[in-house]
């Protein structure tokens, strides 16, 4: 399929949920003009905006990843949010335990434990779907409110920054912080991590074996078995992958943005992230194109609802009947 | 005695959103409809059930409301899935997040943004004459709110639908095969829609319960996950309205016994505490895996004109 064909659609949809939203927007009583040119225009007026927007790219793009990628596969992991708190919980405390340790070392360090904690997080509803054949489309969900009150345990537990009123830990040290691309707005280097890992999955699904294993068992799990695939490692292997990309998304939070480990970070990435796999329909290679717009809907929309006191939500408007109209292209295509 | 009545009184007051999500799903899926957009639906059921209660001054206005809201749900899952033939997965998670997403909307909408959102009452106690006079099981079974009867009665009226009438014998065979029963004259496609929309509102209906009972008000995730639990709980009761009404008594338990673990203040953190429901149902997940029943034809599409199978 060519680009245009594939791209084509999208457009429609674009369109199509704007024109409806707003006449949604004006029944409200609001200027509709004015909310949508803050809604497309604040990423790319300032820099300030503009910086705003790649920093809430970087998570959203793993997060969307953590959920195609055992999708891929035929699996749904709804744990994204888990996986990332649990690594942002390990990068914190490897920032923290070894806070002394030179960058060349700690950074590592605290890439690595997140990486790690964000994999085994995605491991225990694997195991579990390996094991006892329990579906992933729960367990990974119900990890995710047992992380909720882990991060709350370490948030308020030895580490816990006093002079904070949130559960807050003490900020981890230097040497663990992400080195920064810009100081002035800030923009941290995990801008190219997150990039360079949506590049190596794409590269991963299309031109290797065994991303055409995984491909193979999420498209006829049967043919695939039958073929010699071992299917049940490759749904293992997918939500354990799914796992380090949203643990990255946690580390990258510490490390990058916060520095320390707060309660509640992972604020609403998770429903994002689903809707980004869902609009990208699940290809890898579209999810960050699709992560950037909806970044800029999201950046544009807290500016909205400073300067025009319209409620940040209405942007959620736009991005359910976008998400309608591409399910539906899909089926207007079939006839 | 007395803690121990309070204890109880409080499990079946909390049993009713599991019971009403759960045989929601239940009845969904006994035609082959495998509906994961609970927790959305419960949210928006939670978000409308208090606004429009708080509006007309008016609980059953309020539940009926978000019920309405929940069909129109239903109907868009049966109209993706039944009619469309897409993926029941992939349109229940985009419903999941259009319901999150509404249900954090329509207050701000509506209220505006506010710090000290309005209260409304909560549901009054309707004792049965006579029957609650009875010492400790009287307080405890006949004492609570309308709702609680309609769950144990809606349990037992599913029940005896589902297993004992011709139509829910037909209702269950299209779950089963539905190429059987489409061949038998059975209307597959009403069953579906049908119990899509009713198991929809039955789900919005139990998110309306919370606010209504347990905080007065709305607030952004109420509905903590009680609607995933509610799925892993229909698995739990086999798909059966009475196991499930059974299971809502355990789960409800497990809640409620976590709650009254942070009241009377327990030596361990309460975080421990909130963990509880969640790793008990995956717990309860692996114990009962193996003998678990489920629909035949659960979650997939039948399309007459193609070979299914």
């Amino acid at each position: 399929m060519t680009i245009a064909r594939k791209i084509t659609p999208y457009m429609i949809a674009i369109v199509a949920s704007f024109a409806a939203a707003g006449i949604f927007i004006a029944a409200m009583g609001f200027d509709v003009g004015r909310a949508y040119s803050t809604i497309l225009g604040t990423s790319f007026r300032t820099p300030n905006g503009f910086i705003q927007t790649l920093l809430k790219f970087i998570p959203l793009t793993l997060l969307a990843l953590a959920f195609t990628v055992p999708l891929t596969a035929g699996k749904f992991n709804i744990g994204g949010e888990g996986q990332m708190i649990m690594g942002a919980i390990a990068a914190s405390a490897a920032g923290i335990m070894f806070a002394h340790l030179p960058f060349y070392l700690l950074l590592p360090l605290v890439i690595l434990a997140g990486v790690i904690a964000g994999a085994l997080w995605g491991l225990v509803p694997a195991w579990l779907l390996y094991r006892f054949g329990l579906h992933e489309i729960l367990t990974t969900v119900l990890l995710n409110f047992v992380s909720f009150a882990v991060i709350d345990l370490v948030a308020t537990g030895p580490w816990r920054d006093p002079a904070a009123g949130h559960p807050t830990t003490i900020p981890i040290g230097e040497g663990g912080f992400l080195p920064m691309l810009v100081s002035n707005p800030p923009l941290h280097s995990g801008l190219i991590l997150a990039v360079v890992v949506a590049a190596g999955i794409y590269v991963y699904t299309t031109r290797t074996t065994s991303g055409y294993e995984l491909v193979a068992s999420g498209a006829n799990p049967r043919a695939a078995q039958v073929y010699g695939i071992n299917v049940k490692r490759m749904f293992v292997f997918s939500l354990v992958l799914a796992g380090a990309l949203a643990g990255l998304a946690g580390v990258i939070e510490v490390a990058g943005v916060q520095h320390r480990l707060i309660e509640g970070m992972q604020s609403n990435f998770l429903v994002l992230g689903l809707i980004i796999g869902l609009i990208a329909k699940g290809d890898n290679l579209a999810v960050p194109f699709v992560a950037l717009f909806i970044a800029v809907l999201e950046v544009g929309a807290s500016a909205m609802q400073r300067t025009m006191m319209i409620p940040v939500q209405m942007v959620f408007i736009v991005e359910a009947l976008v998400l309608l109209f591409v399910l539906l292209s899909d089926v207007v295509r079939r006839r | 005695m007395e803690q121990l009545v309070t204890f109880l009184r409080l499990v079946l007051l909390s049993m009713v959103p599991f019971v009403l999500a759960s045989q929601g799903t239940m009845l969904g899926g006994r035609t082959g409809v495998f509906n994961v957009a609970q927790e959305g639906i419960m949210l928006v059921g939670a978000s409308l059930g208090f606004l429009i209660s708080y509006q007309f001054g008016n609980n059953f206005v309020g539940i009926l409301a978000a019920m309405v809201s929940g069909a129109i749900f239903g109907l868009l899952l049966a109209y993706f899935t039944t009619t469309l033939k897409m993926n029941q997965f992939v349109i229940g998670l985009s419903l999941f997040f259009i319901g999150v997403g509404l249900s954090s909307l329509i207050p701000k909408l509506v209220i505006g943004i506010t710090l000290s959102p309005p209260l409304i009452p909560t549901l009054p106690e309707v004792s049965i004459p006579l029957l609650s006079q009875i010492p400790i099981l009287g307080p405890i079974l006949f004492k609570q709110n309308g709702v609680v009867y309609f769950a144990v009665l809606l349990s037992i009226g599913l029940w005896y639908y589902l297993y004992r009438t011709q139509n829910g014998l037909e209702l269950r065979a299209v779950g089963e095969n539905p190429m059987a029963a489409d061949s038998l004259g059975v209307n597959t496609v009403r069953a579906r829609y049908l119990t899509a929309i009713i198991g929809s509102a039955l789900i919005a209906m139990a998110g309306a319960y919370l606010p209504m009972v347990y905080t007065g008000t709305f607030t952004e995730g109420m509905v903590r996950g009680r609607g995933w639990l509610a799925i892993a709980l229909t698995f739990f009761g086999g798909w059966s309205p009475l196991m499930i009404l059974t299971g809502s008594l355990f789960f409800a338990g497990v809640e409620a016994l976590a709650f009254r673990a942070q009241v009377i203040g327990l030596a361990v953190p309460y975080q421990y505490l909130l963990m509880v429901p969640y790793l008990a149902t995956i717990l309860i997940m692996i114990l009962t895996f193996r003998k678990a029943r489920v629909p035949g034809f659960l979650g997939q599409n039948y399309d007459r004109e193609k070979r299914n199978l």
